[in-house]
C-alpha cells in the first residue's frame, strides 16, 4: 500500500507592463546657444460644414503640436481659445493678435466630412511679416486625418528648415502583447498600432525595406531562427533565409538589393550578405569569433557590426566587402546594436554599464555622446530624416517604445497598452 | 538376494580357510550367486532414483511470474510494458506500477548542463553530466537522436545571445561526439535569453538560466 503521488508545480509569472501614454511632450530649448525656438501657434481648426465634429478639429490640433514639439524648432501650442473671426485666407486673418502674443508662426485650418470623404486645408503663416509661406490642401478618406496633418508638419519643416520632416514614418516593433513575441508596426507617433505576424512562435528583430513596403525578421515559426520577408499589405511570410543555423538581425542595403545578417550555418554566427530574393550567400567577415547585428552606411559601402574577437562584444567597421575591418567602439567593455544614422555621420548603439545606456558616435570613432542616462535602453534605430532615434527603454515597470531627438533630449514613450515592447525599427521613409 | 549374498561371501571364506577339495566347488557356486545378487541390487536402485526426479520437475511456473510483476523497473527500459502484461491483475498490482514507473524516470532522463557567465566553455560539473547523458544515449537509448538546446541569462543583448547560446550548444555536442555518440544523432538549436527556465533578476535565477537542454527529437 505504498501508494505515494509526486506531483510538481511551476509557476510562471511573467510581468505585464502597463504603460500610459504620456501626452504631449513639453517643449525642450535646442542646446546650440543662439537658436531660440520658434513661437508657433495652431489656431483651432475650423470645421466647414455642420457635419464635421470637433473631435476632428482636436486631432488635428493634438498632431501638429506633438509633432512640431518633438521637432525641437519649435514651441507649439494650440490655441483654441483665441476669438478669431473669417476663415483661412490671407485677407482674413488678422495678425495683431498673435503678434501680441508674441508668435513667430502661425498655423490656420480648416475641414469637410461628408460621409467618408474627408477635404483639409493648412496654411503657415510669417505672423511678423504677415506672410503666407506654405499652404497645402489634402483630399481623401475620414480615417487618413492623422496622415494628412502629419504631412503637413513635414512640409513645415521643409520650408523652416530646408530638410523635411519624417512625421508620416511608420514603426515596426516586437510586443507580447498576444501573449508571445510577435512583430507589430505603427505611426511614429504610437498611434494605429497594427499586429503583423500571428504565428504564435518567438519573431524578433523588424526591419524595413527602403521602400517601406515591405519588413524582414526572424522567427522560430518551423522550429528553428529563419529569416522571413512579409510585404505590409499581404498576410503572406515567405522564408528568405532557412539555412541550418541562425539566420538573425537581418537588415537590407540602401539600395533594396541586399540583405546583411548573421548566419552560422559554416559554423559560428558571422556577417553575410544575401540577394534581396534570399539567394547568393557572400561571407564578409573571417574570425572564430561571434559576429552579429550588421548595419549599412547610407552610401552602401561600409557595414558596422558586433564582434567579440576581442572577448566582450564591440563594434567594428568594414568595407562592404568585408575588407579593411576596423574597431569602432573603444570605451565600455560591452557595446551592442549598432545603427547608422542615414545622415552618415553617426553610428547609435547601446552599451551596458550595469543596465543598457544608448549612446551616439562619430563614424571615425570620435565624439563617443551618451545619450539616455535613466532605465535599461536597447535596439536604437533612426527616423529616416536622422532627427530622431527610437528604442526601447525599460523604466519602472515597464518596457516600452520610446522615441527622443538625436542629441537625447525630448525622451517620450510612445507605445501603448499591454505586454513588453522590443527592438523598434523605424521605416526609411 | 542380498541374504544369500552374504550366505556366498561366508562360504567363499570357508572354503578359503579351510584348503579342502569338496569346498572348492561350492565356492565357484557361491562367486556365482553373488554376481547375480549385485546385479539385482543395483537395477533396483536406479529404478528408484528415476521416479523422484520426475516429480520434482511438476513444480507448478505460476509463482515466478509474480515476482516479475514488481521487480521489472531496472531491467524494463519502457515503464509501460509491465502494465500490459499484468492488465488482467490490474486492481492489484497498479500501486506496485506507479512506483516503478517513478523509479524509472530520473535514470533515463538528460540532465541539463550549467555555464558560467558569458562563457560556453564546459566546467567539470558539465562534463560528469555529459558523461551521464552520453551512457544513457550509447547503452539505455542507442537509437534517440536528441537536440541540444542553448540558453543565455537575460542580462545581455538578445542577438548576441543567440549566437552565445549557440555556441553553448555546440560545446556540448562536440564533447558528447568525443564520449562516442555519432554526431548523426544530434542536432543543436539556440534559443538566446528568450526561454528562461527561471524568472528572477538575481544570481539564482541566471546561473539556472545559462544552461544547455536536451531534447528528445
Amino acid at each position: 500500500m505504498r501508494n505515494t503521488c509526486f506531483i510538481l508545480l511551476i509557476l510562471l509569472t511573467l510581468p505585464l507592463g502597463l504603460f500610459a501614454q504620456s501626452g504631449i511632450p513639453e517643449a525642450v530649448e535646442v542646446t546650440a546657444p543662439g537658436n531660440r525656438l520658434l513661437k508657433l501657434a495652431i489656431d483651432a481648426p475650423r470645421p466647414l460644414d455642420p457635419g464635421s465634429t470637433v473631435d476632428s478639429a482636436k486631432e488635428i490640433s493634438d498632431v501638429l503640436v506633438f509633432d512640431m514639439n518633438m521637432s525641437g524648432i519649435a514651441s507649439a501650442e494650440s490655441r483654441d481659445q483665441l476669438p478669431l473671426p473669417g476663415g483661412t485666407k490671407i485677407a482674413d486673418t488678422d495678425f495683431m493678435p498673435w503678434m501680441t502674443g508674441g508668435y513667430d508662426l502661425l498655423i490656420r485650418s480648416e475641414y469637410s466630412i461628408k460621409g467618408d470623404d474627408l477635404t483639409v486645408e493648412f496654411r503657415m503663416f510669417d505672423v511678423l511679416n504677415r506672410k503666407l509661406m506654405t499652404t497645402k490642401r489634402y483630399l481623401g478618406r475620414k480615417n487618413e486625418l492623422r496622415r494628412f496633418t502629419h504631412s503637413f508638419a513635414d512640409e513645415v519643416l521643409l520650408v523652416i528648415t530646408g530638410e523635411k520632416g519624417c512625421f508620416t514614418s511608420k514603426i515596426a516593433y516586437v510586443s507580447t502583447q498576444t501573449g508571445n513575441k510577435e512583430i507589430y508596426v505603427m505611426d511614429w507617433d504610437g498611434h494605429n498600432p497594427l499586429l503583423l505576424t500571428r504565428n504564435g512562435s518567438i519573431n524578433m528583430n523588424p526591419d524595413f525595406s527602403p521602400d517601406g513596403r515591405d519588413i524582414i525578421f526572424t522567427s522560430y515559426k518551423r522550429g528553428n531562427p529563419d529569416l522571413y520577408r512579409r510585404a505590409l499589405s499581404n498576410t503572406a511570410e515567405i522564408a528568405l533565409s532557412n539555412r541550418k543555423g541562425l539566420n538573425i538581425t537581418g537588415t537590407w542595403s540602401p539600395d533594396g538589393s541586399m540583405i546583411a545578417l548573421a548566419l552560422s550555418k559554416d559554423g559560428d554566427a558571422e556577417i553575410y550578405t544575401l540577394a534581396k530574393d534570399g539567394g547568393n550567400p557572400v561571407r564578409l567577415s573571417v574570425s572564430h569569433a561571434l559576429e552579429v547585428y550588421p548595419t549599412w552606411s547610407p552610401d552602401g559601402k561600409q557595414i558596422a557590426f558586433v564582434s567579440d574577437r576581442l572577448g566582450k562584444p564591440q563594434i567594428f567597421v568594414m568595407n562592404a566587402d568585408g575588407g579593411n575591418v576596423r574597431r569602432l567602439t573603444t570605451s565600455g567593455s560591452y557595446n551592442v546594436n549598432p545603427r547608422w544614422s542615414p545622415k552618415g555621420d553617426r553610428i547609435a548603439y547601446s552599451r551596458s554599464q550595469g543596465g543598457f545606456q544608448i549612446y551616439s558616435i562619430r563614424a571615425d570613432g570620435t565624439g563617443d555622446t551618451q545619450l539616455t542616462s535613466e532605465g535599461n535602453n536597447e535596439n536604437p534605430s533612426w527616423s529616416p530624416d536622422g532627427r530622431f532615434i527610437t528604442f526601447s527603454s525599460k523604466r519602472g515597470n515597464g518596457q516600452g517604445v520610446y522615441i527622443m531627438r538625436a542629441d537625447g533630449s525630448g525622451q517620450i514613450s510612445i507605445s501603448q497598452g499591454k505586454g513588453s515592447y522590443f527592438q523598434p525599427a523605424w521605416s526609411r521613409n | 538376494m542380498y541374504n544369500l549374498y552374504v550366505l556366498i561371501m561366508k562360504f567363499q571364506a570357508k572354503s578359503l580357510t579351510n584348503g579342502t577339495k569338496e569346498t572348492t566347488m561350492k565356492s565357484k557356486i557361491l562367486c556365482l550367486l553373488t554376481a547375480l545378487s549385485l546385479a539385482v541390487l543395483v537395477t533396483g536402485g536406479c529404478a528408484n532414483k528415476e521416479v523422484i526426479k520426475s516429480e520434482e520437475a511438476v513444480v507448478p511456473k505460476a509463482a515466478p511470474a509474480v515476482v516479475e510483476v514488481a521487480k521489472p523497473a531496472p531491467v524494463e527500459p519502457v515503464p509501460v510494458a509491465p502494465v500490459a502484461q499484468v492488465a488482467p491483475v490490474a486492481p492489484v498490482v497498479q500501486p506496485v506500477e506507479n512506483q516503478s514507473a517513478k523509479a524509472s524516470a530520473p535514470e533515463l532522463s538528460f540532465e541539463a548542463v550549467y555555464f558560467d557567465y558569458d562563457k560556453s566553455d564546459l566546467r567539470q560539473d558539465a562534463r560528469d553530466v555529459l558523461s551521464k547523458n552520453a551512457e544513457i544515449l550509447l547503452k539505455s537509448k542507442p537509437d534517440a537522436k536528441i537536440q541540444i538546446e542553448g540558453n543565455c541569462d537575460d542580462r545581455g543583448s538578445a542577438e548576441y545571445n543567440l549566437a552565445l547560446g549557440e555556441r553553448r550548444a555546440k560545446a556540448a555536442m562536440q564533447y558528447l561526439v568525443t564520449l562516442g555518440v555519432k554526431a548523426d544523432r544530434l542536432s543543436t538549436i539556440s534559443y538566446g535569453k528568450e526561454k528562461p527556465a527561471v524568472q528572477g533578476s538575481d544570481e539564482a535565477a541566471w546561473s539556472k538560466n545559462r544552461r544547455d537542454e536536451f531534447v528528445l527529437k
